[in-house]
């Protein structure tokens, strides 16, 4: 029984979305798919009003991958890939990577710009939730 | 245990400890890897591979450190191993400054990566790749070192097409590009001869465009690069007036399922001198690769490619002047860091990759080998 509740819970925590957290200084409440998608990726650095954009990502986990499966586009093992060539060519650097949501929370809510993402907040949260649009 | 996985032990002990530090903004990462070549016959890219070979080595070591929201600098020092090729000689791989005005303007200055194709720029970056060797046809990991980087700057940047014409990406580069005085085509001028104690280069410049279709996925690009190559050495020289390297390719990702073409065209008359023997190096290469894999797991990726290169400058029925070659490939990421591969090569052709000096007693037109490496990136 015990293993059948685990199995479930898996299944949902993958089969649901992420929330998308941004620095209060953010200005807008919603983001467009493929702007998420170019600033996780790299290849932007601003938000559509201009304004600098710092992604920053879990090291592993559910959150993790349904992350990348449902708004990049990538698998985990794709997504380093992408970086770690972006990194050892000059032509990038690593996004900030955390152990834990809350770690993540924290530098979110502490740094202009920042935008990641959590299986879930609270009401607490000193971060501002974003939302898709195609 | 051979002392060269010893060192790749302790290398991998020692960079674990650093894991991808990052102190407010400055990074470190890097990778080793440990490769083993074994051939049916004939001793592949200066190795003794027909008797099973480790003489393969590589790793590298970056750090980055953002000083401003524009501005980014970096260095990456890198060593290799490849049979007779490279030895103990920390080189720096890349080295610069990169200020980016906005996402459509950037320019980055010093030892700056050279973008020819789909790989040029990453071609020794082992870890992000499923294949042990890339296609030898367009990328030759003996002569890798020449085209890998140059000394000078770069432009580049992006547009948007918008949402039903896709994104351009541009770079323009233009500097100097020398020859590596422990690679492969060095090697080749001392079996004719022509010892450099002086690296051999010239003028590059160059380009790339390619385009991010609105098919998510889906790239197609187009690279053009001028190389100038002049040298002299006790007893002879080296001259090859400018000569236009272009290379179209065209890259799409679905799913699990990745597949990538290049063609490439190398028009090169070089002259080698030696003494008074005048020696002329007509080459006109045409190479070109098709690939395909597929992810069978997290961890587990397959795949093959087909690499073809011929010397259109020559008799294209000879053995020595073209290089075919059918691969199998298989790479399993024990975790985020540890890898394994495994590749099966059917090589016909001597075209590339075979040196006088390690096949004394001559050639066979057709090889198979079997290559193995264990990887190690953070």
């Amino acid at each position: 029984m015990l293993l059948l509740t685990l199995i479930a819970y898996k299944s949902a925590a993958s089969a649901q979305d992420v929330v998308l957290v941004a620095n209060k200084s953010v200005r807008m409440s919603e983001i467009k798919d493929a702007d998420l998608r170019a600033i996780f990726m790299g290849s932007k650095t601003r938000f559509s009003d201009g304004s600098r954009a710092v992604p920053v990502i879990l090291k592993g986990g559910p959150a993790h991958e349904v992350f990348l499966r449902n708004h990049i586009g990538e698998s985990p093992a794709d997504f380093q890939a992408q970086w770690r060539k972006a990194v050892f060519t000059g032509q990038g650097a690593m996004p900030r990577a955390f152990d834990s949501e809350a770690a993540l929370i924290e530098y979110v809510a502490a740094t202009p710009g920042a935008i990641g993402y959590v299986s879930r907040i609270s009401s607490q949260d000193p971060v501002k939730r974003l939302v898709t649009f195609k | 245990m051979p002392k060269r996985l010893s060192l790749f032990l302790l290398a991998c002990v020692y960079t674990a400890s650093l894991y991808a530090q990052d102190f407010s903004g400055i990074q470190f990462h890097g990778f080793v890897t440990q490769g083993f070549l074994f051939s049916s016959n004939n001793n592949y890219l200066t190795m003794q591979s027909s008797t099973g070979s480790l003489q393969w080595t590589d790793g590298a070591v970056s750090v980055t450190d953002s000083l401003s929201d524009s501005l980014r600098v970096g260095i990456q020092l890198h060593m290799y191993q490849l049979g007779q090729l490279g030895g103990p000689n920390v080189q720096v791989d890349w080295a610069s400054g990169d200020y980016k005005v906005n996402d459509h303007l950037g320019f980055r200055a010093g030892k700056v990566k050279t973008v020819l194709g789909l790989f040029n720029d990453s071609q020794d970056v082992d870890a992000v790749f499923l294949w042990i060797l890339l296609p030898q046809s367009n990328y030759p990991i003996d002569n890798k070192s020449f085209y890998l980087a140059h000394l000078g700057g770069e432009v580049y940047g992006a547009l948007s097409l918008g949402s039903r014409a896709g994104n351009l990406q541009y770079r323009g580069h233009a500097g100097q590009a020398n020859l590596d005085l422990n690679g492969g085509y060095v090697q080749q001028s001392a079996d004719d001869g022509l010892v450099f104690t002086a690296a051999p280069g010239g003028k590059t410049y160059g380009g790339d465009l390619r385009w991010d279709a609105p098919l998510r996925g889906l790239t197609i690009g187009s690279s053009a690069d001028v190389f100038a190559l002049d040298g002299t050495a006790p007893g002879g020289s080296l001259h090859a007036a400018p000569f236009l390297i272009s290379a179209q390719y065209a890259q799409f990702t679905k799913g699990k399922f990745y597949f990538a073409g290049e063609y490439r065209r190398s028009p090169f008359d070089g002259i080698l001198t030696v003494g008074p023997a005048v020696i002329p190096l007509p080459i006109d290469q045409r190479a070109w690769f098709a690939m395909g894999s597929y992810r069978l797991s997290q961890k587990f990726q397959v795949g093959s490619y087909y690499s073809h290169y011929v010397n259109k400058a020559l008799d294209t029925t000879l053995p020595a002047n073209y290089s075919k070659d059918w691969v199998l490939s298989g790479r399993y990421d024990f975790n985020s860091y540890f890898y394994g591969k495994l590749e099966a090569h059917f090589l016909q052709g001597t075209g590339l990759g075979y040196y006088q000096g390690t096949n004394p007693n001559g050639l066979r037109p057709n090889s198979n080998m079997l290559a193995a490496q264990i990887g190690f990136s953070f």
